[in-house]
């Protein structure tokens, strides 16, 4: 696959250096698909982690249901957390990419930048599919009255049934997604920068405002507000909010990984 | 001190890295001629790899300045895409095979040559089935070897690239490097301890010892730079008199001196009378000595005279 520019490279190598002014964004695509290779970790596992804790959920579904023989499914509907599973797979996954992707990506002479744009778009991908997978995943539910014995993993009150139905649903998951792959990648890269002692200090600073934070609310009696603020809102104006969480964790990261070593 | 009026490729001046209280460069000047193979020596924990690391910008100085082709490299997408470094301990994701790095490599470098990343790996018989992380250090070594040479990349470093390979890939890699070398002239930097193995490819060499750049010069001017007389030990201390001696081996009336500089041809002539037998000196011995001489002279506090431009 010898083009003829690189035959022809080292008599116009004198001249590359100061040719072409090559975009700042001209890698970006390279940096995207270094995420998905080998895909095994943002693609094949949380596959079968979505796929597979659905048909386990559904399976206990089926069992209970067979147990307890007097239950009217219609009428007590069982709505399970199993959806989160995941998720939790995915705050790894992005983990991963700051522990083990960023030292190669290094190695392929990617600025910072470069890579961390490339980790953004890769995570808004993963997120996105997430979350179609999500609304996809409710949608079957709903139709098959959550496989005929009303038992759901997916289409769950607060976040299906609301304004925007299972749409506005998988939105809140896709950014919800988003936001804990942006917050797993936050830890590892952390751990890169810091070091053991760093990461640390960082956790114990982390408890500390919570504690501080908590401490206040419930001095200034805030929990009740809290409460119906968040009950007030709907799928939809959630995964507004949560533009801010992972604006800033987007921020945070790429403020993180400039100072970064791979070794 | 470089010799060579090439325009540089790198240029790093006054440069120091510490880490906490370590410090891993100190006060370091030296450039690096534009096409040339340099050869980057010393023992290990010298600083070879840290320095290798900031002029690749996977690392950065506490003080001093680094300029590759021109620029800084840190966060400079204008520059980095020329440079390559694979460590010697290069982390790839887990469940990673050799095809996956060659091919993140390809979208990385914009010279990548496919067709040649193909003849290396039949080469180096990477194999295309087992994950890098299960790799014995040879064929991890090979890997990073053949991103280096595939990605004929402007400024490419080669970590301790032998590490592992046995005598055959070895030859394989110098061979290879010699010939890819010659047809796409571009600037490399060999780190290395073995130094008589890469001796016949490198042009230049920079010494560096204990954070410190030693000798900066090109191969031709090192070899002049010492001899090694063998004959009778009396006609041998006439002849080495004066002269800074970097290593003496007497038995019996025999004796074997290696001192710094060249002779003369008076000198010369007086050898012949003598009937002294003159040795060159390996490019090995003499920098084992050059470092065990400046680690003496670290020691007593003292500057060593013949220093690289790092030193003040």
């Amino acid at each position: 696959m010898t083009t003829p520019t690189q035959q022809s490279a080292h008599t116009t190598q004198a001249a590359s250096h100061d040719a072409v002014r090559q975009s700042t964004f001209a890698r970006v695509p390279g940096a995207f698909k270094l995420q998905f290779s080998p895909s095994v970790t943002l693609i094949s596992v949380p596959i079968m982690v979505f796929v597979g804790v659905w048909f386990l959920a559904a399976g206990i579904g089926a069992w209970i249901h067979h147990t307890a023989g007097t239950r009217v499914a219609a009428e007590d509907p069982i709505y399970t957390g199993a959806s989160q599973a995941a998720l939790w797979c995915l705050v790894f996954m992005a983990a991963y990419a700051a522990s083990h992707t960023f030292p190669f990506s290094m190695a392929l002479s990617y600025s910072r930048r470069t890579f961390m744009l490339g980790v953004l778009l890769a995570f808004g991908l993963v997120s996105l599919s997430f979350g179609a997978a999500f609304s996809l995943a409710a949608w079957v539910e709903q139709l098959t009255d959550g496989f005929g014995i009303h038992f759901y993993t997916y289409d769950l009150p607060y976040i299906t049934q609301g304004d925007g139905g299972i749409v506005a649903g998988g939105a809140l998951a896709a950014i919800v997604c988003l936001v804990l792959m942006l917050f797993g990648f936050f830890w590892a890269i952390l751990y890169r920068r810091a070091g053991l002692f760093g990461l640390w200090i960082v956790i114990l600073g982390f408890a500390v405002v919570g504690l501080v934070a908590t401490m206040l609310i419930f001095q200034n009696d805030g929990w009740p507000v809290i409460w119906e603020w968040l009950i007030e809102q709907s799928a939809l104006s959630l995964t507004g909010w949560l533009v801010i969480p992972t604006a800033l964790l987007a921020l945070l990261n790429y403020g993180v990984i400039r100072r970064a070593t791979p070794a | 001190m470089n010799a060579t009026n090439a325009p540089a490729a790198i240029e790093v001046t006054g440069m120091s890295r510490r880490y906490g209280r370590a410090t891993a460069l100190e006060d370091v000047s030296v450039s690096f001629a534009k096409d040339q193979i340099h050869g980057l020596l010393g023992r290990n924990g010298a600083g070879k790899t840290t320095l290798m690391s900031i002029i690749a910008a996977q690392d950065w100085p506490t003080k001093g300045e680094v300029k590759v082709l021109g620029h800084t490299p840190h966060e400079n997408e204008q520059v980095l895409p020329k440079i390559c470094f694979v460590r010697e301990d290069q982390r790839y994701p887990d469940d990673a095979l050799a095809r996956h790095a060659f091919r993140a490599a390809s979208a990385a470098f914009a010279k990548w040559d496919w067709d040649y990343a193909q003849r290396l790996i039949a080469d180096f018989r990477v194999p295309e089935k087992t994950k890098l992380k299960k790799m014995s250090r040879g064929q991890k070594s090979a890997v990073a070897v053949i991103i280096g040479l595939a990605s004929r990349a402007e400024v490419t470093f080669f970590d301790e690239p032998y590490m592992g390979l046995d005598a055959v890939a070895r030859q394989v890699f110098y061979d290879r490097l010699l010939e890819d070398y010659a047809a796409h002239p571009r600037t490399v930097i060999l780190s290395s301890h073995l130094i008589d193995e890469i001796a016949h490819l490198i042009e230049n060499v920079v010494l560096i010892d204990s954070g410190r750049v030693i000798l900066d010069e090109p191969v031709e001017a090192l070899r002049d730079r010492a001899i090694t007389l063998v004959g009778r030990a009396d006609a041998v201390a006439e002849m080495t008199a004066g002269r800074e001696v970097l290593s003496d081996e007497t038995m019996g009336r025999i004796s074997r001196t290696t001192v710094l500089g060249g002779l003369t041809d008076h000198q010369m002539k007086r050898v012949q009378e003598l009937d002294l037998d003159l040795q060159p000196v390996s490019l090995q011995q003499l920098i084992v000595r050059l470092t065990n001489r400046h680690s003496k002279n670290e020691h007593r506090h003292d500057v060593p005279r013949d220093q690289g431009e790092g030193e003040k």
